[in-house]
């Protein structure tokens, strides 16, 4: 019944294995950026989101209210971290992470270029379509400029890895929804996030082993749909697993809202990635109407069959703080439970916290 | 006739209630926790087995419940204070609709359908402002014991306003406002004023919906109940023993168990 969680190199044996088989490593903050174009130059990216380091002197480079992923990964930096990389790239995903790349590049002297990304927010019009896809093509140019030029086919090849990823993601948040998924959500999360940092040749056996280990019957106690920026910390999931609770569904920033997109028939490469980022599910880094963001989670819940929905919020995210109040007044309109729990990365479960989690479910049961 | 017993172990205290088939109560008892959550769960149930004239061997299903409850061995299950305490408190007021649980550490509202199921409910994070240990810690500055502070408060003329529930800050705020000779009972309102405002903060959250019982320690304070009362425009039920309201609770959910 339950399977032995498999087998998932460490993000610092992995990093050496890559340079040593000859792939260029870049340090990726969150969240949204094009991965294929990436492996496609035979990058491997290794994504920054909550490095488990205690703070150190990342706190006086920012201001107080400024979320613990971009200081964690600031904290990562500055003992060095990018020191084995060959270059970082920052997203344009919110205010805080741009702040971060501008001190990335223009003050801390980094023994490693900074590369920069920026992807078109909402309300989306054929200029943003134009613009997006102007990204991409600027990227692989930079990319090329750096680390050499792409091999022939290999974007072809990259957009291809990036659609089987998405399909057997796909797959398992599939099941999952419908029950027929029996791992806890401690591994199930383990797995998945493992291709923040695995390149796909190596993340796509293990999401197909993870399916065929997995099927099977659910956890029959309350279904619940987390939402919020990654799952973090991991105890809450080992808490509802432990509670007998099914994790119904997602809508977190470094998972289902980056990972579940319908693959595009395109047959050039960029005008697929640039589809494929305009199918993706609704997130307040890319500027998505509430609205929206609220179907979006009724969908799910519908889907999943969840009663409840629990944000977990990262002080002090500020897209996802602007949405959380008005999201769960909807949903609890829609009669579905919300909570909100605010967490600190990496700090485990307070006791408080964790009486609120178990009360919840029993609310729902 | 199999009986039920229901354990609280709570941040202060640990309180234990035991009921027979029909959910009379037939002993109860309030023990401090101290250091050893395990002990003060045991002596609170075997005081009030005695009180029932019953013995372990008697009960055929126990809960716990309470931040200790899961270090309660006797216990069979462990279900939390907040569906505790609101089946606890629509069982001596059956028309509850809104709990509000002041405990030591915790403050929670909880909102209940006409069965005493939770529906919704809120409840504090980490730090302890607002709560019954923010009481004590300023009952011993101002040299007050807990049965004290209701009393002056009521007869207090006046009141001086305190501007942090914050535990740390606010003690310092009341050493400064003893060094200027404030009377020590509008002190005294300041502070019931302060955790009032903040718990109704959390209750208008919910929406208050009534009738509304408080349970937990801090509900024994009349300065805070008729604060809140005040406060929320509304009359508030209070049980005549509100520290056990969990424990009760816990002892209904054991027979709903069991049966
Ligand atoms: N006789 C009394 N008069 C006034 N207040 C009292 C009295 N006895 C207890 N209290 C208050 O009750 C508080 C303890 O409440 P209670 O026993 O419900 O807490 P608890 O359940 O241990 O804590 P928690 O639920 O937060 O873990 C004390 O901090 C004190 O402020
Ligand atoms: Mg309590």
């Amino acid at each position: 019944m339950t399977a032995q969680p498999l087998a998932i190199p460490s993000r610092s044996h992995y990093l050496t294995a890559q340079k040593e088989r000859g792939r260029k490593v870049l340090g990726v903050f969150p969240a949204q950026y094009p991965r294929e174009i990436l492996w496609a130059h035979d990058i491997a990216p290794m994504e920054i989101w909550d490095p488990p380091l205690e703070p150190g002197s990342a706190p006086a480079h920012l201001q107080p209210y400024i979320c613990a992923v971009v200081r964690q990964g600031l904290e990562l930096v500055l003992r060095g971290g990018a020191a084995r990389l060959d270059g970082l790239l920052v997203p344009h995903t919110c205010d805080s992470l741009q702040n971060l790349a501008s001190l990335l590049n223009d003050y801390l002297e980094l023994p490693v270029p900074v590369l920069f990304f920026y992807h078109p927010k909402e309300p989306f019009r054929d200029s943003a379509r134009a613009y997006y896809r102007r990204q991409l093509t600027i990227l692989d140019q930079k990319l090329a400029a750096r680390f050499g030029p792409r091999r022939e086919g290999a974007l072809e090849q990259a957009v291809a890895w990036g659609q089987r990823v998405a399909e057997l993601a796909g797959r398992t948040y599939d099941l999952r929804a419908r029950g027929q998924l029996s791992a806890p959500a401690l591994e199930f999360y383990r797995v998945l996030r493992a291709g923040e940092f695995l390149h796909p040749e190596d993340h796509i056996p293990l999401l197909e082993e993870f399916l065929a280990v997995h099927q099977g019957p659910a956890p029959a106690g309350p279904v619940v749909l987390l939402s919020g920026v990654l799952p973090n910390p991991k105890e809450l999931l080992s808490l509802l697993d432990q509670q007998g609770a099914r994790v119904g569904h997602d809508d977190f920033l470094g998972l289902s809202r980056r990972l579940l997109f319908p693959a595009s028939q395109a047959a050039d490469p960029f005008d697929a990635l640039c589809e494929q980022y305009f199918a993706l599910p609704p997130c307040s880094t890319r500027g998505s109407a509430l609205s929206q963001r609220l179907d979006w989670l009724k969908g799910l819940a519908q889907a999943s069959g969840a009663r409840g929905v629990i944000f977990y919020v990262v002080k002090f995210c500020e897209p996802e703080l602007f949405d959380v109040p008005p999201l769960m007044a909807g949903l609890k309109e829609q009669g579905l439970a919300t909570m909100s729990l605010e967490v600190e990365l990496n700090q485990g479960v307070s006791g408080q916290i964790a009486t609120r989690v178990e009360a919840f479910l029993e609310m729902l049961s | 006739m199999p009986f039920y017993a229901g354990i609280d172990v709570g941040s202060l205290s640990s309180d234990a209630v035991i009921i027979d088939q029909e959910g009379r109560m037939l002993g109860s008892a309030i023990t401090e926790t101290g250091a050893h959550s395990t002990q003060a769960a045991e002596k609170a149930l075997d005081l009030a087995l005695a009180q029932a004239g019953l013995s372990r061997g008697d009960l055929a299903f126990s809960v716990a419940t309470g931040y200790g409850r899961v270090s309660v061995p006797m216990a069979q299950k462990t279900i939390t204070e907040i569906s505790c305490h609101g089946l606890g408190a629509h069982a001596i007021f059956p028309n509850t609709r809104t709990v509000i649980d002041i405990g030591g550490q915790d403050s929670k509202a909880i909102s209940l359908d006409e069965r005493g199921k939770v529906v919704d409910f809120v409840m504090n994070d980490k730090c302890a402002a607002g709560t019954g240990r923010f009481l004590e810690v300023m009952a011993g500055k101002l040299g007050l014991t807990l049965d004290d502070l209701g009393r002056l408060s009521l007869a207090a003329a006046g009141e001086v306003s305190i501007s942090s529930v914050c535990t740390v800050f606010a003690e310092s705020e009341v050493v400064s406002l003893v060094a200027r000779n404030h009377p020590r009972e509008q002190i005294v309102r300041g502070l019931h004023r302060a955790i009032v405002n903040r718990v109704a903060a959390m209750v208008g959250g919910l929406g208050v919906k009534e009738a509304v019982t408080m349970s937990g320690g801090v509900a024994k304070n009349a300065g805070v109940v008729a604060l809140m009362a005040e406060r929320l425009g509304i009359n508030i039920q209070v049980p005549p023993e509100p520290q056990i309201v969990g424990a009760l609770g816990a002892a209904l959910l054991a027979r709903r168990q069991a049966g």
